[in-house]
């Protein structure tokens, strides 16, 4: 009874094909204008994010022959040599013709898929002249943000404020457990490790607020990490700098505010040393 | 009781002329204990060790299951409470070891231990009762981790990889790590006096003429699979051993504050949860060939290809661990080396699959339910394999790294690999170890609920983990909650294929036992010891030594 398992092989894969499509439509109809945490694909805002999308494309592209075919082929097979009365199997165990090509095609589209990441993965770890330094510091489970080149200022559980088209380096490390700074828009992930500085790049060519979250299991409210970045105009970068620095300089001084890491002073220490050194 | 049969030695001295016996005819008699109870629980009969390994390997399987069920009923909408944040984090840390540990990893064993014997023609596997040992070690082993749930501060909730320094003393308070840790040990010290029993088996005690080319291709799945595990599970090991140590006595191997490096312990990790990818795919991989060959009535495709490509997969999977570290922090040419490596795996385990099509080519296509699964397996590993290419480029793998797409990535392999090859091997090989066949129409329902639940399940977490969704998340942004209120309905139908699968074990079991050596009619195409004996086999399997010719 060859036929009615293939149609129904047949009738599931239309089911998670329609099923996919209408995800598919899901996810387009989010709005582009929206803040919103699923843009990296539809529209990304970094050079990297920009790359990293046609990238991907071309992932696609190149591979979706190695995912339809094995799947073709199969659905012919379950339609084709479904057995039949008087119908006899056919013999060939062999044909190194055929495996020296099925080894030797995939092989060269590795290479292909190769090449162009190579120049993408040196522009992701090259980092470029910085406009603005920052500093992103995991905590269980907040992020503290610092910004080295005006006076240090710190703000920790408050939206992340960056300008529009400038590149901004930042330097990542953690005083507790891992944790990962994920914005997908940017096209970036880095872990944050204590005791350790880990760096990415991004210059953001679009005003707006942007979404992210903690990537790395770091205990119980994880899921609770989120990051959110606002991008605003160097004029407003400036403005909200000023009054940063005006509430900063006296918190300073009296020791107040600026909420300290909660614990390891001494990973703190050997932390700065590295950045200092770096 | 092995040591007199078929030491290689006695094969050179053994004048005796092909196909004349060179043992008495007289058959190995069974050690007769009184008691049925006694007599499983004291067995060294490599049969009944397997199937202990498979049973344990289903209940499990349910347990597993459940926590998945947990996990799949909290995520149902974006801001549920079903579980509380802290036990979310125990259940996705308990379902990952405890699916990978005590289900994958022992049915496969099972398998393995009830097969790899028959087919190479011997009567037991090497060292008896250090088999026995490796499966009853699991049982303690598999006691710590789930009472893990009942002591204070709950079971391990740093992950299934408990990176330090969260599964350190100062983050992970209660004695759950410990425990943990200890389970894994004792899983450890199992899959390695397996791996070096079958290692020992298959080199040496082949039946007389069975070259090691003439093998059947589940033994050398297994071959190549026992020494990833010989080699892979002491670094394990060790590695939880350091952050043992940490914890319990002070030392400051992981403790970044005294000069200890976190990162180092992913290294060591993932050098072994690198290769068990493969140690929970790769016996699947030969169960699978030969299902395919069985019901397509034709030989398997390229089978010298076939063992160069399960070795080659052996080899090359020791070499990629640093993909799991893309975004670590790791040197650029690290990140560029890892990322070529990783990719290279693609090209053999391509060759495989375009082995199994043209396999299946040509034939004459039986679609009982082993084949359905064998068939299905076949469509889903295409996936699970397209998706690790993807995840292999480092550009777009820091993207989706630790995100849904990861998540879906792996179940399809382990999901749509590893159990849909351990459905098809479970249906094909029941009636050999029970003498009954499992009913046909309710295999039939409960391979169309594990696909379609399957796919429901994992294919949407693709979508989401583009999105941007990151994994090991107790809530979620409300905007991924559609995709998985629709991953939540599939696991109902997977839930629903598993209790129907266990329910057809009981139906068949009530049954006679009367299907006879070889339901399949497989000796009708292809010659295998395992159809040619009872079914069940007797304890000694082979009244005479068979001579392969």
């Amino acid at each position: 009874m060859p036929r009615p398992p293939a149609l129904r092989t047949l009738l599931a894969v239309a089911l998670v094909a329609a099923a996919g499509i209408a995800l598919g439509q899901d996810f387009a109809n989010v709005p582009a204008t929206e803040p919103s945490i699923t843009d990296w694909m539809l529209d990304p805002v970094t050079p990297i994010a920009h790359e990293v999308r046609s990238y991907t494309l071309f992932l696609v592209a190149m591979t979706l022959p190695y995912l339809l075919l094995p799947q073709v082929l199969l659905l012919y097979c379950i339609f084709k040599f479904g057995k039949k009365p008087g119908m006899r199997p056919a013999t060939f165990h062999e044909n190194v013709r055929l495996e020296v090509v099925w080894t030797i095609v995939p092989a060269l589209t590795l290479v292909l898929l190769a090449i162009p990441a190579y120049g993408l993965i040196k522009k992701i770890e090259n980092m470029p002249e910085a406009d603005v330094n920052i500093q992103v510091i995991g905590h269980q489970f907040y992020w503290e943000y610092r910004y080295p080149d005006y006076n240090d200022i710190r703000i920790s559980e408050e939206p992340l404020v960056i300008p529009v088209n400038k590149t901004v380096v930042a330097d990542m490390t953690s005083v507790d457990v891992n944790h990962a700074w994920w914005v997908p828009a940017f096209g970036i992930k880095m872990d944050t490790v204590p005791g350790r500085t880990t760096q990415v790049w991004f210059n953001v060519e679009r005003e707006g607020w942007f979404k992210g979250q903690c990537a790395e299991l770091c205990g119980t409210l994880h899921s609770k990490m989120l990051i959110d970045v606002h991008v605003v105009s160097q004029e407003e970068f400036d403005a909200w700098i000023a009054k940063k620095q005006a509430e900063f300089a006296p918190a300073d001084e009296a020791e107040e505010t600026a909420p300290e890491p909660s614990a390891g002073d001494a990973d703190e220490g050997a932390v700065a040393q590295e950045q200092s050194a770096s | 009781m092995s040591i007199m049969l078929d030491k290689p030695k006695d094969q050179k001295t053994a004048e005796a002329p092909r196909g004349v016996p060179r043992f008495p005819d007289e058959p190995v008699k069974p050690v007769k204990t009184p008691n049925v109870f006694l007599n499983i629980l004291g067995s060294t009969d490599h049969k009944v060790l397997g199937i202990l390994y498979l049973i344990l390997s289903l209940v499990m399987g349910v347990v597993g299951g459940a926590l998945a069920g947990g996990i799949r009923a909290q995520l149902a909408a974006h801001n549920l409470e079903v579980l509380s944040p802290e036990l979310f984090n125990q259940f996705i840390t308990m379902h990952g070891s405890i699916m990978i540990f005590f289900v994958i990893i022992p049915a496969l064993a099972g398998f393995g231990n009830y097969l790899v014997p028959i087919m190479i023609g011997a009567r037991d596997m090497a060292f008896p009762r250090l088999n026995a040992f490796s499966f009853w070690i699991l049982i303690p082993s598999g006691v710590l981790m789930f009472t893990s749930f009942m002591v204070q501060g709950g079971a391990a909730a740093a992950g299934w990889t408990a990176y330090p320094p969260l599964s350190l003393k100062e983050f992970s308070g209660g004695p759950g790590v410990d425990m943990w840790i200890l389970g894994v040990h004792l899983a450890g010290i199992s899959s390695i006096t397996g791996a070096i029993n079958f290692i020992v088996t298959i080199l040496n005690m082949r039946a007389p003429g069975m070259n090691i080319m003439k093998m059947p291709l589940f033994c050398w799945t297994w071959l190549v699979n026992a020494w990833l595990i010989l080699i892979g599970t002491p670094v394990l090991a060790g590695a939880v051993t350091m952050v043992l140590m940490d914890r319990a006595f002070g030392t400051n191997f992981f403790k970044p504050g005294m000069g200890g490096d976190p990162v180092l312990y992913q290294h060591l990790f993932w050098f072994y949860s690198h290769p068990a990818v493969y140690i929970m795919v790769l016996p699947g991989f030969g169960m699978i060939s030969h299902v395919l060959a069985s019901f397509s009535h034709k030989r398997i495709f390229g089978y010298t290809g076939m063992v160069w490509a399960v070795s080659a997969i052996g080899v090359l999977g020791f070499l990629v661990w640093g993909h799991h570290m893309f975004t670590a922090g790791i040197s650029p040419e690290l990140r560029l080396y890892f990322s070529f490596a990783t990719m290279v795996i693609a090209v053999p385990t391509g060759v495989k699959i375009w082995s199994w099509l043209a396999t299946i080519w040509g034939g004459t296509i039986e679609f009982r339910t082993p084949m359905k699964f064998a068939l299905g397996f076949l469509s889903l590993f295409v996936i699970g394999g397209i998706s690790g290419v993807f995840l292999a480029n480092v550009p777009f793998d820091i993207q989706v790294h630790d995100s849904y797409f990861v998540v879906a990535h792996f179940h399809y392999v382990l999901v749509g690999g590893s159990v849909m090859s351990l459905f098809a091997g479970a249906y094909f090989w029941f009636p050999k170890m029970s003498g009954r066949v499992l009913s046909e129409k309710l295999g039939n329902v409960v391979f169309w609920l594990f696909f379609i639940g399957m796919n429901t399940t994992f294919l949407p977490l693709h979508l989401v983990g583009l999105q941007g969704m990151a994994r090991r998340i107790w809530q979620y942004r409300p905007e991924f909650e559609t995709v998985n209120g629709i991953a939540s309905l599939g696991y109902l139908f997977m839930a629903a294929a598993g209790a129907l699968f266990i329910y057809s074990i009981f139906e068949a079991l009530r049954r006679p036992r009367d299907c006879g050596a070889d339901p399949w009619k497989i000796n009708d195409v292809q010659e295998s010891l395992v159809w040619d004996i009872p079914s069940p086999p007797p304890a000694y399997n082979f009244a005479r030594i068979p001579v392969i010719k």
